[in-house]
Parts: C-alpha cells; sequence; structure tokens
C-alpha cells in the first residue's frame, strides 16, 4: 500500500448526502475481477450522457459526458481531494468503489460531520487502500466546501496526516484557513507507513493459535471438527 | 456492569486490544463470486493460504439467471462464476453451487445450512450480512481487502468496540402488516445514518413474536440505517429454528444441548447497558412505502408525495433530485401511483414466509393487465419448499412468473433487470438510483405490498386485501 503522509492537490466539490456505492460504481461492473480499470467508471451512470458509459471489459472507451454533472466541469480534471456530502459510501460492501474513486485520481474524500460523514465499510475499504477519509465539523467542511465551490479548479489545500492539518491556499478572497482533524490512530500508523495488515496480524499467529484452541465444540461447523 | 448482547458476542472474540485496534476472531467466512476474485489473487500473489478453509463457504448468487441457473449467457458472468468455482478448488473452500440443491443468496443458504448460530462472529463481502444478527450472531459486511486478511488469518481488525443502539419494538403488528413495515419504519424514523458506527440491537414484543425469518428480515436492513450489524438475541424460536429441519452443519445432540445452555446467556442483561435507546409501537404502523431514492425516502400508504421542503433527512435539493428521477409529483397520494413491474425476493424477503404471505394475496386473484409479477425464491431449499407447498401453482395460475433462486433483480447484474424509467414494487431492500437497472424506478414494501400492487397494478393498502 501506498503510505500517505502529506498531499497538496485542487478540490472538486460533489454536494450531495447519501451518496451510495451503487451510484459510485454501478453493480454491472462489478464483473470485472482484476483491481484495476475502475478509474472511468466512477459515477458512470452520471457522468456519461445516456448510453455513454463504458463497456464493462472496455472501460476507456466511452460516449459523451453528461456536462450536468458536477465533476465534469474541465476544470475539476486534475483534482485529488473530494469532497463530498454527509453518509458517502452508504450501501454495498463493495471495495469497487474505493478502487473507483482511487483510479480516478483521488487521494482524499473530505465529508461532515465526525461519525456520519462515512458509511463504516466504506471508511474500512478507503483505509486498507491507502484513501484517506476524514470527517470534519460542520463549519469546517462548509469553509472547505465554499473554497471548493468558488474557485472550481484553483482551490487547494495541503493535507498533514502526521499534523492531522488541512490547509486551506488562500483563493479569491477566500483567506488561508487551517483545519485540525482526526483519524483513529491505527489506521494513520498503517496509513503513515503503508503497512500490510495481513503481514501484521500474522506476527500475532500464536494469540490466533491459542484462541483457536479455547473455541467451544459447538461453534465448529458439525461433522468437520 | 450490565452488559448488552453484542458486548458479550465481542468480547468473547477478542484476540487483542491495543490503541484502539482490536483483532477479532471470526467464526464463519461467507463468499460469492463478486467480492471475492481480488481477494484469492491477493493470497496467490503473496503465495497464502486460507487458513481455515473450514469455517469458509461459498456460493453463487449475483451473477446467477433466475430463468434457468445452467444458462448463464453473458461471457463476463460466467467468468465470474467459474473463477470462484477454481478458487474453491485450489483453496480447499466447499463451494454450494448451482445443482447442489443447496445454491442461494449467501444469507439465506447461512441460516438454512445451520452455519449461523447464536454467539459466533460471522463476515461475507456484502453488506447486508448482518441479516444472520437474527440469531444472535455478530454479524458484518465486509470489503475485498478484509475478505482477504479473514482467508489468511481467521481474523479481522476492527476499531474499539462500537457503540450499541437498542431499538424496542412494543405492540402487535395489525393484519397485513410485517417485518418489513417494521424496518422501513425504523429507517423512517432514524435516517439512512442514523445508526451509523453502532451495532444495533432489535427488542421488545413485537420482536420476540416474530418467526426467525421476519427477524432476518429486520437485522438485514440495519446496513440500510448505517449500522455496523444488526441484532436479535437468541430464544427458543431460534433454538427451535436450529434443532428442525435438514441444517447439515449445525450442532447435533449433547453438543446442541451444551450450545443451547451457552446461548441463553447470550441476553442484554439490562437496557441501561445501551448506549441510546429508541422506542417503536408496532400497534400504531400501517404498511410502507418507499417513494424516493434512499430507504429512508417512506411514506404510509395511506400517505402522499411529499414536498421536496418536507423530507427528513435530505436538503430540498437532494429531494428535488429524488423526485425527479423518481417521475412523481409532490401531492400524488401513494395510493394512485402505478407499477409496471412486481419483484418479490431477495435476501430480505425471499425466504418461506415471505412466499406464504404472498401466495395468500395472490390466491385467487390476477396480476393486473400489463403488471409483470416475478417471484424468485431466495434459495433452492425455499424453492423446493414452496413447490411441495403448492404456492408456485398459486403464483403460476395468478399469471405471476416462478423463477429459480439468486439475487435477481434486487441488482442490475444478471438478466433481470429494470428499463429506463421502469416503475417497480419490490421486496429488495434498496431504492438506489439504477439499483434495478439504470434509470429503473424502485418502491421498497413488504412481499404483501408487493403482491396487492402486482394484483391491483398500483400501489394498495394490501389491509383492504387480507
Ligand atoms: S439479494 Fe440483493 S442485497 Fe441480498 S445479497 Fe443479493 S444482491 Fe445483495
Amino acid at each position: 500500500m501506498e503510505p500517505f503522509v502529506t498531499h497538496r492537490g485542487r478540490l472538486a466539490l460533489l454536494d450531495w448526502t447519501d451518496v451510495n456505492t451503487d451510484l459510485i460504481i454501478p453493480a454491472r461492473y462489478l464483473k470485472r475481477i482484476e483491481r484495476t480499470g475502475f478509474g472511468p467508471l466512477l459515477f458512470a451512470d452520471k457522468r456519461y450522457a445516456p448510453g455513454g458509459a463504458p463497456e464493462i471489459d472496455d472501460p476507456e472507451r466511452h460516449g459523451p459526458e453528461n456536462p450536468e454533472f458536477p465533476l465534469n466541469d474541465p476544470a475539476l480534471k486534475d483534482a485529488t481531494i473530494l469532497v463530498v456530502g454527509r453518509n458517502f459510501g452508504c450501501g454495498s460492501s463493495r471495495e469497487h468503489a474505493v478502487w473507483a474513486v482511487q483510479q480516478a485520481g483521488f487521494r482524499a474524500v473530505i465529508a461532515p460531520v465526525p461519525g456520519e460523514g462515512f458509511a463504516d465499510i466504506f471508511e474500512s475499504n478507503a483505509f486498507n487502500n491507502g484513501l484517506l477519509v476524514i470527517e470534519l465539523p460542520q463549519a469546517d467542511w462548509e469553509m472547505i466546501a465554499k473554497a471548493s465551490h468558488t474557485a472550481p479548479g484553483r482551490a487547494e489545500a495541503t493535507i498533514d496526516l502526521r499534523q492531522q492539518k488541512i490547509t486551506i491556499e488562500p483563493v479569491d478572497g477566500i483567506p488561508a484557513a487551517s483545519l485540525a482533524f482526526q483519524v483513529p490512530e491505527s489506521q494513520r500508523h498503517r496509513l503513515l507507513h503503508g503497512l500490510d495488515a495481513i503481514a501484521e496480524t500474522m506476527a500475532h499467529e500464536p494469540e490466533i493459535d491459542r484462541y483457536e484452541r479455547s473455541a467451544p465444540e459447538w461453534s465448529l461447523p458439525s461433522g468437520v471438527a | 456492569m450490565p452488559q448488552t448482547l453484542f458486548q458479550k458476542v465481542w468480547d468473547r472474540h477478542v484476540i487483542r486490544a491495543a490503541e484502539g485496534a482490536t483483532l477479532l476472531f471470526i467464526d464463519r467466512h461467507l463468499i460469492h463470486e463478486v467480492t471475492s476474485p481480488q481477494a484469492f489473487d491477493g493470497l496467490r500473489l503473496a503465495g497464502r493460504k486460507v487458513r481455515r478453509p473450514e469455517l469458509t463457504y461459498a456460493t453463487v448468487d449475483h451473477n446467477v439467471p433466475t430463468e434457468n441457473q445452467l444458462d448463464i449467457r453473458d461471457p463476463l458472468s460466467r467468468r465470474q462464476v467459474e473463477v470462484l468455482r477454481a478458487n474453491c478448488r485450489e483453496f480447499g473452500v466447499s463451494l454450494l453451487d448451482i445443482q447442489s440443491g443447496r445454491q442461494g443468496i449467501v444469507h439465506v443458504i447461512g441460516p438454512e445450512l445451520g452455519l449461523t448460530l447464536p454467539g459466533l462472529t460471522i463476515v461475507c463481502g456484502d453488506s447486508h450480512t448482518s441479516t444472520h444478527g437474527a440469531f444472535g450472531a455478530l454479524a458484518f459486511g465486509i470489503g475485498t481487502s478484509e475478505v482477504e486478511h479473514v482467508l489468511a488469518t481467521q481474523t479481522l481488525w476492527q476499531g474499539a468496540r462500537p457503540k450499541s443502539l437498542g431499538i424496542e419494538v412494543t405492540g402487535t403488528l395489525g393484519s397485513g402488516l410485517e417485518p418489513k413495515d417494521i424496518i422501513l419504519a425504523i429507517i423512517r424514523k432514524i435516517g439512512t445514518g442514523g445508526a451509523t458506527g453502532q451495532v444495533i440491537e432489535y427488542y421488545g414484543p413485537a420482536i420476540e413474536a416474530l418467526s426467525m425469518e421476519g427477524r432476518m428480515t429486520i437485522c438485514n436492513m440495519s446496513i440500510e440505517a448505517g449500522a455496523r450489524a444488526g441484532m436479535i438475541a437468541p430464544d427458543d424460536v431460534t433454538f427451535d429454528y436450529i434443532a428442525r429441519g435438514s441444517r447439515p452443519y449445525a450442532p447435533k445432540g449433547a453438543t446442541l444441548d451444551a450450545a443451547i445452555r451457552d446461548w441463553k446467556t447470550l441476553r442484554t442483561d439490562d437496557s441501561s447497558a445501551f448506549d441510546r435507546r429508541i422506542t417503536i409501537d408496532a400497534g400504531s404502523l400501517v404498511p410502507q412505502v418507499t417513494w424516493g431514492t434512499t430507504p429512508a425516502m417512506t411514506v404510509d400508504i395511506t400517505g402522499v408525495v411529499p414536498n421536496p421542503e418536507d423530507v427528513p433527512f435530505a436538503s430540498p435539493d437532494d429531494a428535488r433530485r429524488a423526485l425527479e428521477y423518481m417521475g412523481l409529483t409532490p401531492g400524488t397520494p401513494v395510493e394512485q401511483i402505478p407499477v409496471d413491474l412486481v419483484f418479490i425476493g431477495s435476501c430480505t424477503n425471499g425466504r418461506i414466509e415471505d412466499l406464504r404471505t404472498a401466495a395468500s394475496i395472490f390466491r385467487g386473484r390476477k396480476t393486473a393487465p400489463g403488471v409483470r409479477a416475478m417471484i424468485v425464491p431466495g434459495s433452492e431449499q425455499v424453492r423446493m419448499q414452496a413447490e411441495a407447498e403448492g404456492l408456485d401453482r398459486i403464483f403460476t395460475q395468478a399469471g405471476a412468473e416462478w423463477r429459480q433462486s439468486g439475487c435477481s433483480m434486487c441488482l442490475g447484474m444478471n438478466p433481470d433487470k429494470l428499463t429506463p424509467k421502469q416503475r417497480s414494487a419490490s421486496t429488495s431492500n434498496r431504492n438506489f438510483e439504477g439499483r434495478q437497472g439504470p434509470g429503473g424506478r424502485t418502491h421498497l414494501v413488504s412481499p404483501a405490498m408487493a403482491a396487492a400492487a402486482a394484483v391491483t397494478g398500483h400501489f394498495t393498502d394490501v389491509r383492504h386485501l387480507v
């Protein structure tokens, strides 16, 4: 996993609440058995004009875009920080949603408010892939959303995971601002060092062995014990 | 200190806890074809094995065509099914395949097989794993990286122990009302993020009165309120379900007796142990219908489509987008909304009781002109049971389609899909945009309400038909 220490990038705003994973990546694309190729499929049924979404096995080829979809603003082409509404990533557990967000070029996603910004499974999936998800208090989120909205493609921020701090760069009369955030310590540690969770767990194998030996007989499937 | 059911099950499975991170042991790992291929690839790349193949069970459900399971025409669907077969062979995992007589939606077959038991931790790369919580198991959905982690280690990292939310359901459900109405009413009350980061326990007289099937419907949709999991304390109804029928993996004889003694301790000691509590009265419910694009956008069947300014948990802009997508005008009585298609099935409402309820409405009636009704059993066991009871004939005589088991029209991944602007009454769990096919318009309802819509051609208060 690629470590995340600091990142400076452009902001893109999608100010919708309850954005579910079916919207982020429609179910038909889950027939792909690879972890790659999901970037152009992000928001496929919103992002392309009707009939324009790519075929499952040919993600790079698509029809015209839907000009009304907020992320299709050409100014946002190079954005790497996605600012979204509450309960982002709700619904299905599909990790493909995180792969799509990442492979479309985003390193971090920012939502309001602590404890409600992201659906639980999406959040775990994001951390497991090195996508930083940040929940900000409402007023702070509004500040970063306002900068994204006022200066699309020019609003920028620097995210420092060591300090757990976001710095919004001044733009169009909006002054610089510094916002504190918090991610769970164990996740922060893994992200900063790009650690592989499985290797880490395997270091605890003796404890797993011990646990398994203490399991009651009924807890094993009958006939296979 | 009094403990909740959830805390008891969680604490039993902690291998290690430090600095806000907990390593939990996982008793059962269920797998399906969609969220597992990349996990097996990961194992192969790292040269790792499945640590406990005998705790790991796979089936195929999402891609399986329900008209004829053997005829998977889409080459990508076929590849996904074949990749799962190859992975199960290579890693020694049991596969409940098509034609085994045991295939079905992963959350329907776990309990049927006796894999789902009280007090266990159960995970699956699927958000509706919360279903299994109906047995007093701690069951939740995980992503593909976590599937790989569980395959390799039989454990999972979690944060600190989640908070618990007690939902007491009092009163008695009226005639024509179903468990689906209870859970839709709960989501409507607390919102799609109302239980984010929390584990729900449902309790109270209206819950105790439910069969296991009904309890599964409720726990199934916990995720639609954002919950990490949903649980119900095991009782005699639970123990009977496990002991009866053909459940090959369930404990038997003295082992079952010992298990039941243990399971009887899996109760919340005192409701003061919950971090938060709410109460709803089942006796005052009327049938629920979703009008919008989240499961919280729900109204009474006796109600009207709301104004965008009056939609809880959604901004007026969000609500306007939902109304536009659904092609609805505020003020329209729900009973005047016509339906094109009725889907009865899914891991929420594809069990035998659901089919019995639907059949009781279809019996002696015909589907309305222009309405297509699809009845899809949640598993092959459910299909065989329904056929033994003659339910299939009631459906076909009413002009409905009787199909084979699978996820079917719950999600747009197999041939069963809505076409753009087609409107469905569906017993599944998600009314998201495009969930049943791009442009499709989904209204979530109970099996009785779906059947009522099928025979009248529009949403109808089923209480007038029972
Ligand atoms: S029936 Fe629907 S919700 Fe249930 S597992 Fe299948 S696709 Fe998922």
